[in-house]
């Protein structure tokens, strides 16, 4: 676990952030930090609005009032395709159904975004795509296509896809919800060591054990609210709010 | 794709063939009996006539290979306008989508007939700019006729091709920092057009029975070259003539839907 300098300046910030879908307000008032290398778990039951704050962190999701910081860059106010792709080189995602593109090779979904969107030399980003590929022990996949590999493969091609954008936060969305069991740990496996090596990632998870053990602080999030926070360990063995405990209660 | 399901297309395709080409014939032989030899031997001589509109198989000046090439420019317009109106009918700005929806809607509801006759005369025969003046054929007229409802329904293929791309596709796409541009053509278009290729042929063979219908513009193909060919001394052979053009209507049409059917086995075997 990393040691967060606490007087740096979070990396991922959002300040008062209002979400409505329609009448429905999904996210109401939601302030959060992120300093640079810390891992954030977000749990709350389903429809609590996870998904919706992670989309709004790299703007998938405009929101209505509020702030949203990332690094230097105001994501709330960028407009423009042109303004995001500044974003796209520093908030990375990772999705619960892959999203590889079934239509290109394993190496191709990987170095395309690179090569198109940030205009890198083609042969470094396929080196570098290698590289990565080899430290979740794919190399051999590089040429296959999405539907020839498993569900835990797909989804370590898509943290590689992720990674070879060269991010400073990654966001993961339910990463592990659509494996089958015993493809699951392959790809905590992965998380973890991105998150011994440093990376700021923020997860939304249904994983209990993977948050306690790998976060360094922990969102718990109910109908649109963060209804508690804190370290895992305070979170999980002395929860305060009824709503957490009771959550606990059912998933533990 | 395996060969046992490549072989059954195979056999649907000989058997249609035979058997729709020994029905035609056995109801030739039940109405013309002992003359049905002449009668065989008349439509032989009178193919190239029909077929290509002049008497010696050349050059092409109507009959069925006037069918063929309408059928050709109209898919081709249609196409490049299908695709465009399909791209309105899916866009985020209602002051493009809702228009589109409205012209898709009353091309594809209108009768091609109708939409023919209103070509006849909403159309004029020729066109001045400045000071030279074009000449608006008949079979230019059946072309745009024919392409209004066919672009429609090629929009619709458009849009429903797109939309069943899962949104997942997108929002991966844009969280990479794809502009709108490359998505459409490096993520959505490869994966979407195999997928509307088979409503693609279907909405050709459509088009091309449609062909028929033509001959309410005046232009020169199967049908009225055979109506001058009957009007002309083979009253007693019209029932052949009209029998002959069912079967080459058949004979280009079948092959199509036989081959689109394939495509959609694998299109869906390559889900």
């Amino acid at each position: 676990m990393i040691i967060c300098d606490i007087e740096a300046k979070p990396l991922v910030r959002m300040n008062a952030v209002l979400k409505k879908f329609g009448q429905l307000e999904v996210l109401r008032d939601i302030s959060l930090d992120v300093r640079e290398g810390e891992v954030i778990c977000i749990i709350g039951p389903s429809g609590s609005g996870k998904s919706t704050l992670l989309r709004c962190i790299n703007g998938l999701i405009e929101i209505n009032q509020g702030e949203i910081t990332v690094g230097d860059i105001r994501v709330d106010t960028l407009k423009t395709e042109r303004d995001f792709i500044a974003l796209r080189h520093q908030v990375a995602m990772v999705f619960q159904q892959f999203n590889l593109f079934p239509h290109r090779n394993v190496i191709d979904n990987i170095t395309m975004a690179p090569i198109k969107v940030l205009k890198q030399k083609p042969e470094q980003v396929r080196e570098r795509a290698m590289q990565l590929l080899q430290k979740v022990r794919l190399v051999d996949k590089a040429h296959a296509f999405p539907s020839q590999l498993s569900g835990g493969q797909q989804q370590r091609v898509a943290i590689v896809r992720a990674l070879a954008m060269q991010p400073r936060v990654i966001l993961f969305d339910e990463v592990t919800s659509a494996l089958d069991p015993e493809m699951v740990s392959e790809v905590l496996e992965v998380i973890k060591d991105l998150a011994k090596e440093g990376m700021t990632c923020i997860l939304v998870t249904h994983e209990m054990r993977f948050a306690r053990e790998v976060a360094d602080r922990v969102f718990f999030t109910d109908r649109g609210i963060i209804v508690e926070h804190g370290p895992p360990q305070a979170l999980f063995d002395h929860p305060k709010d009824e709503r957490l405990k009771e959550f606990l209660m059912k998933v533990l | 794709m395996s060969d046992g399901q490549e072989g059954r297309d195979w056999r649907d395709f000989l058997v249609g063939l035979c058997g729709v080409t020994m029905i035609l014939f056995a109801i030739l032989t039940i109405i013309y009996r002992a003359g049905t030899l002449d009668a065989l031997n008349t439509l032989r001589d009178l193919s190239p006539m029909l077929l290509t509109g002049s008497p010696q198989w050349g050059p092409l000046r109507g009959g069925f290979s006037t069918n063929i090439q309408i059928s050709l420019w109209a898919m081709a317009i249609s196409l490049c306008l299908g695709f465009l109106l399909g791209t309105g009918l899916i866009s985020r700005y209602g002051s493009i989508r809702l228009p589109s929806v409205f012209v898709m809607n009353t091309l594809r509801n209108s009768p091609w007939l109708v939409i023919l006759y209103a070509m006849l005369y909403a159309v004029p025969y020729e066109i001045g700019i400045g000071r030279t003046t074009f000449e608006i054929s008949p079979e230019v007229k059946a072309i745009i006729g024919l392409s209004l409802p066919t672009l429609a329904n090629i929009a619709e293929v458009f849009r429903a091709g797109i939309q069943s791309i899962r949104a997942g596709q997108w929002e991966a796409a844009r969280s990479l920092g794809y502009s709108s541009g490359q998505i459409t053509r490096l993520i959505i278009l490869p994966q979407a057009l195999p997928l509307m290729l088979p409503n693609l042929m279907t909405t050709y063979a459509a088009l091309f029975i449609g062909t028929s219908l033509v001959v309410v513009t005046g232009a020169n193909d199967l049908l009225a070259v055979a109506r001058v060919v009957i009007g002309s001394g083979a009253e007693k052979y019209a029932t052949a003539i009209y029998i002959y053009i069912l079967f080459v209507y058949f004979i280009f049409s079948f092959p199509i839907a036989i081959w689109t059917r394939r495509l959609e086995r694998q299109v869906r075997a390559g889900k």
